[in-house]
């Protein structure tokens, strides 16, 4: 992961309650119409987020569908019946209602490296039977999008793919390499990080600096303010 | 890496590997999700495709506690992706199930590792529940999508749809168990990966 200057940084904690909470407000769309202007904000606070950090490119994109979605919505859509159109639709609209914990998703993932996503995990004494696992998926899931699309180009040569009539066979001739490469990779991964001290039983030191700055006091009062503003509204 | 007991640190790698490969098959398959009955097959969906990384996964489960680990990763993965937070406690006791049904064969019975993989699979029922127990909210979340998918929805799910899900995964999930034993036996017991 290449370094990027960002203007500011939050704490992986923070991240991940950005990334609970958009999880449970906004796609679960917890607390209903009362928390319309929170949801609005959080829909939006992913593109700022990926602004400062510097990933542009990932803005650009977010922004792009956002309009396109926005438009296909609001001037093609109600004209539309029939099958084929509602299943569009309903994609569409996915996409519109996914797109801000997606971006967020990709903002956190792309930001937080490994090792400090682990010592945020230590801080909040999460057991390592969670957390290393979960550091594995991170660190794999470009992995198998590489596997993947490597084993589909081979497969594809020799005929085999959608559109193929055999749909087991293409079960079998993807998940077999797929999985025999993600094993040999697995062993190679253990090797690594046994290497780097992970089955000792002594506490591991962690180089990453982590803590709270100003950046994370806010989203953090932002967050509590929305939740307080939410129970009041079930209370009363 | 001395002590017997415990999980050390290759077996929590193996976790997270079939862990990820899982979750990538199942974000792949969440897309059908969009044709209503579909959205009802999904579960079973999971079981039949994904029963193939998992066997692979059995094998490398030696110890008590791997398949808890991963259910529970899958719960809290579905939380994060706006399933609520009803699969979470649902998928660690479907874990729990399925780690009891993996110990009664020692870790090692191929019988037991194929119903593990009829067993795991019901983690993903978890992902309905809101459906049947807050009905309204959920298809109020949804209207959005249209009354005609509304309907749809609707119509395939009385209550006492949930308990046929659950036996529809399960059976589908030995399916996907039985296969990924043929593929084990057939590719990786001889090439030695196993």
């Amino acid at each position: 992961m290449k370094e990027q200057k960002q203007f500011f940084v939050l704490d992986p904690r923070t991240k991940l309650l950005l990334v609970f909470v958009e999880a449970f407000f906004v796609l679960a769309v917890t607390g209903g119409d009362r928390l319309y202007w929170f949801r609005i904000l959080f829909a939006v606070l992913p593109f700022l987020l990926l602004m400062a950090s510097g990933r542009y490119q990932t803005f650009a994109i977010g922004v792009l569908v956002f309009a396109l979605t926005e438009y296909m919505q609001k001037y093609i859509f109600p004209g539309l019946h029939g099958a084929a159109a509602v299943i569009m639709m309903v994609l569409i609209l996915l996409i519109s209602r996914f797109l801000p914990a997606f971006l967020m998703g990709s903002y956190v993932i792309r930001t937080t490296k490994v090792s400090e996503f682990k010592a945020a995990m230590e801080r909040m004494h999460m057991p390592d039977e969670l957390t290393i696992p979960m550091c594995v998926m991170f660190r794999f899931f470009p992995t198998v999008r590489e596997e993947c699309a490597s084993i589909w180009a081979a497969m594809k040569m020799r005929g085999i793919g959608i559109g193929g009539s055999k749909g087991y066979e293409m079960l079998e001739y993807i998940m077999v390499p797929m999985l025999s490469c993600s094993a040999k990779i697995g062993d190679e991964l253990s090797a690594s990080a046994l290497t780097r001290g992970l089955g000792i039983s002594k506490v591991r030191t962690n180089i990453c600096h982590i803590g709270f700055h100003a950046a994370d006091y806010m989203v953090f009062a932002l967050v509590i303010a929305g939740c307080v503003y939410w129970i009041s509204g079930v209370i009363l | 890496m001395n002590e017997k007991k415990g999980l050390n640190g290759r077996d929590l790698i193996n976790i997270g590997i079939y862990s990820a490969i899982y979750f990538a098959i199942s974000l792949v398959l969440a897309f059908t999700g969009l044709i209503p009955i579909m959205l009802m097959l999904l579960s079973s969906m999971y079981g039949l495709i994904c029963g193939i990384p998992f066997m692979m996964f059995l094998t490398k489960v030696k110890k008590p506690g791997m398949i808890l680990i991963m259910s529970t990763i899958m719960g809290v993965l579905m939380f994060v992706t706006g399933m609520t937070w009803m699969p979470i406690p649902f998928s660690i006791l479907t874990g729990i199930i399925a780690e009891l049904v993996y110990r009664s064969g020692g870790y090692k019975s191929m019988k037991a590792a194929v119903l593990t993989a009829g067993v795991f699979p019901l983690w993903a029922c978890g992902n309905y529940l809101p459906l049947f127990f807050q009905r309204e909210q959920y298809f109020a979340d949804r209207a959005s999508y249209g009354q005609e998918y509304a309907d749809a929805v609707m119509r395939l799910t009385p209550n006492w749809m949930f308990p046929v899900l659950l036996i529809l995964t399960f059976v589908f999930g030995i399916l996907g168990g039985l296969i990924g034993k043929k593929l084990l036996k057939k590719h990786f017991i001889k090439a030695g990966i196993v």
